[in-house]
């Protein structure tokens, strides 16, 4: 079905916005598909997550009309309803839906505004034939060929795809593509063969056994410092994380027209200014304890809330930061740690 | 499931100065809607999310007491950019409202037993609204003995004056006010609030300590507390961090795996102390001004 993408678009671009990754400016990202040729098929993943559509960088939270000094109306947000398809989806960020998903349903107050969204959305997904060098998915519980998240699962036979609906919602949106051949056994046993390949490509392996034992008892390790005298607080990596969700709020007035709208951007914990006081005392005012969080977010307060690792595996972090801070390092680093006690008893 | 972010629309029906430099003023809201103030059902202690929309959103502390019915009241410092827009309000402005939001003092867990309240500064408005409630003849029988300490930099800081003179007329509160130094005409105590507690020396038997002020004087005060033989389970403790969404969204008021806008503000001192919580809290307060590294 390779070159049928384009029908696939022609057939459900009316009724779902159809999202697929698209090279803009010489980057790939997920973008609203307006032209079947821009789809881009072979690409390792997109710079930017695509949690970008569920929780785009810039959101509308509500807006607001005034009589020029007070406000007279506050006006909800309708778009919610609008069906999505998202094709193209790698499995780590198919994985950090769910991940997103925890977050935004946990507690007595849900993200009504990313719920919707995801509700309304259909997962295509495509298996990664060839990962990354800075992939690291099989270490996080993931697998390059995990289908799970997904709705429909796309494997890459280079001519063809084979096409397996996973979940109810997929499975009931296929019946609808008259189009699709049944799946030859040959070419079932390929996409297993691929599986296999891409598991075996894998340069690292972490161990991430009890990583949130390893981490939390050195909170106060010298390590940290380490790690964060090269950082330069960019922030990149949290921007570029599937799971990272913080933002800040800001209202936009427009004076002339007496009206405005409160949106949210993203934020990253990061930046300094990102947990200063009013006071002016600020709990995490060095960059020590602000690489500290990141890293504890992702592998011991995350499981300890949802248990589970708020990590994906898709390297963006590894790949994008300017100073090669690598994850995979500071992980091993802690690692070696305990390696070490160990020898020093055992001697 | 509605959409948590948007307001509820109040306005403000009277806005008085709480102290002589005049950057801590009360503003008392009024909703808008009748049965939007209907569901609002706050204890002592909780916050809000108040904004002027167009302006901004900013966490503050509930002053009144669910007690006193048909406003709410904020006490709000004039210290950023949205709180000083607060400040340049006048009666009868449109102010959206979300909330109540936290978690509260634990008001059944005091039942039955003598309060201790120490309070320091301008954070005494989540306790005004905690002691006023107490002393409401609904629920004044269900606890013992109630002690407020209340210390302030100078008399011109003293916030609710009016409130505080009721309180002094009863006879089932003991009021203590301090400041830190002597002033001409101020007949009540003189000195920081620990050595204060200290003096006072309030019985640990069946009591609990309420504390809630500056860093520096929630330090001291916990110290001189476990000198009188309080137990950790009998201290009372409120976190503050910057927040935007008050409601565990936003991700910045995290301590460990807890959110502070919906895990506290308030948390006993037993679980704070205990857990790896505590020791990052400590010691953040530890490298203050430091720079790491």
């Amino acid at each position: 079905m390779k070159n049928e993408i384009g029908k696939l678009y022609i057939e459900l671009g009316e009724e779902f916005n159809f999202y697929a990754p698209i090279k803009e400016k010489g980057n790939l990202i997920f973008k609203r598909v307006l032209n079947p040729d821009d789809i881009v098929l072979d690409y390792l993943n997109s710079k930017v997550p695509p949690k970008e559509i569920l929780f785009p960088k810039m959101e509308v939270l509500f807006e607001y009309k005034t009589d020029g000094k007070d406000v007279t109306e506050i006006i909800e947000r309708t778009d919610l309803d609008e069906k999505n398809i998202i094709f193209g989806i790698r499995p780590c960020d198919a994985h950090s839906f769910v991940l997103l998903e925890n977050f935004f349903a946990f507690g007595d107050y849900q993200d009504e505004i990313f719920l919707k969204k995801r509700a309304n959305t259909i997962v295509i997904g495509i298996g990664c034939n060839t990962p990354k060098s800075t992939c690291f998915c099989t270490s996080v519980e993931g697998h390059p060929f995990m289908k799970d998240d997904m709705d429909i699962f796309l494997v890459d036979l280079s001519e063809k795809y084979l096409v397996e609906g996973v979940s109810e919602k997929g499975k009931e949106l296929m019946k609808r593509l008259k189009w699709l051949t049944d799946a030859k056994k040959q070419d079932i046993q390929k996409a297993e063969e691929l599986s296999k390949q891409a598991e075996e490509s894998f340069e690292t392996k972490l161990d991430l056994k009890d990583i949130d034992k390893k981490l939390d008892p050195n909170f106060e390790h010298p390590i940290w410092a380490e790690i964060s005298d090269i950082c330069i607080g960019c922030g990149t990596c949290s921007f570029l994380c599937p799971t990272c969700t913080c933002f800040d709020v800001i209202d936009e007035n427009d004076q002339y027209n007496n009206k405005g709208r409160r949106i949210r951007i993203w934020d990253t914990c990061q930046f300094c200014l990102y947990t200063l006081h009013t006071s002016g005392h600020n709990p995490r005012d060095s960059c020590i304890e602000r690489c500290r969080n990141r890293i504890l977010h992702k592998f011991c307060y995350y499981p300890e809330n949802y248990n589970t690792l708020g990590c994906v595996g898709c390297g963006r972090c590894i790949q994008l930061c300017p100073v090669n801070n690598d994850l995979r390092a500071i992980i091993e680093k802690f690692n070696n740690i305990k390696k070490e006690k160990e020898e020093k008893i055992s001697a | 499931m509605p959409n948590p972010y948007i307001p509820m629309l109040t306005t403000v029906k009277s806005i008085v100065s709480e102290n002589k430099v005049n950057d801590i003023k009360t503003l008392e809201l009024e909703f808008k809607k009748e049965e939007e103030y209907k569901n609002f059902n706050y204890i002592p202690g909780q916050f809000a999310e108040i904004s002027l929309i167009g302006k901004g959103e900013c966490p503050i502390g509930i002053a009144s007491s669910p007690t006193e019915e048909g406003s709410i009241k904020f006490t709000i410092k004039k210290m950023g950019t949205v709180t000083t827009r607060f400040h340049n309000c006048e009666v009868g402005d449109a102010v959206g409202i979300r909330g109540p939001c936290g978690n509260g003092w634990p008001i059944e867990y005091m039942k039955g037993k003598n309060i201790v309240v120490i309070g320091g500064g301008f954070a005494f408005s989540t306790l005004r609204s905690l002691v006023v409630y107490l002393l409401n003849d609904k629920y004044r029988k269900d606890y013992k003995e109630i002690t407020v300490i209340y210390g302030n930099r100078d008399s011109g800081e003293v916030l609710y004056q009016d409130v505080l003179e009721e309180w002094k007329k009863r006879d089932d509160i003991n009021v203590i006010l301090t400041i830190d130094r002597e002033e001409e005409g101020w007949t009540e105590r003189v000195g920081f609030v620990a050595p204060v507690v200290k003096e006072v020396a309030p019985s640990p038997n069946n009591a609990v300590a309420v504390v809630c002020g500056p860093p520096i004087m929630i330090k001291t005060t916990i110290a001189v507390l476990e000198e009188l033989k309080f137990k950790d389970e009998q201290i009372l403790n409120s976190l503050e961090m910057r927040m935007k969404c008050g409601i565990g969204k936003c991700g910045r008021c995290n301590i460990g795996n807890k959110y502070v806008c919906i895990d506290g503000q308030f948390f006993l001192w037993q679980n704070l102390k205990n857990c790896q919580v505590n020791i990052k809290f400590n010691y953040k307060y530890n490298n203050r001004g430091k720079k790491n590294g």
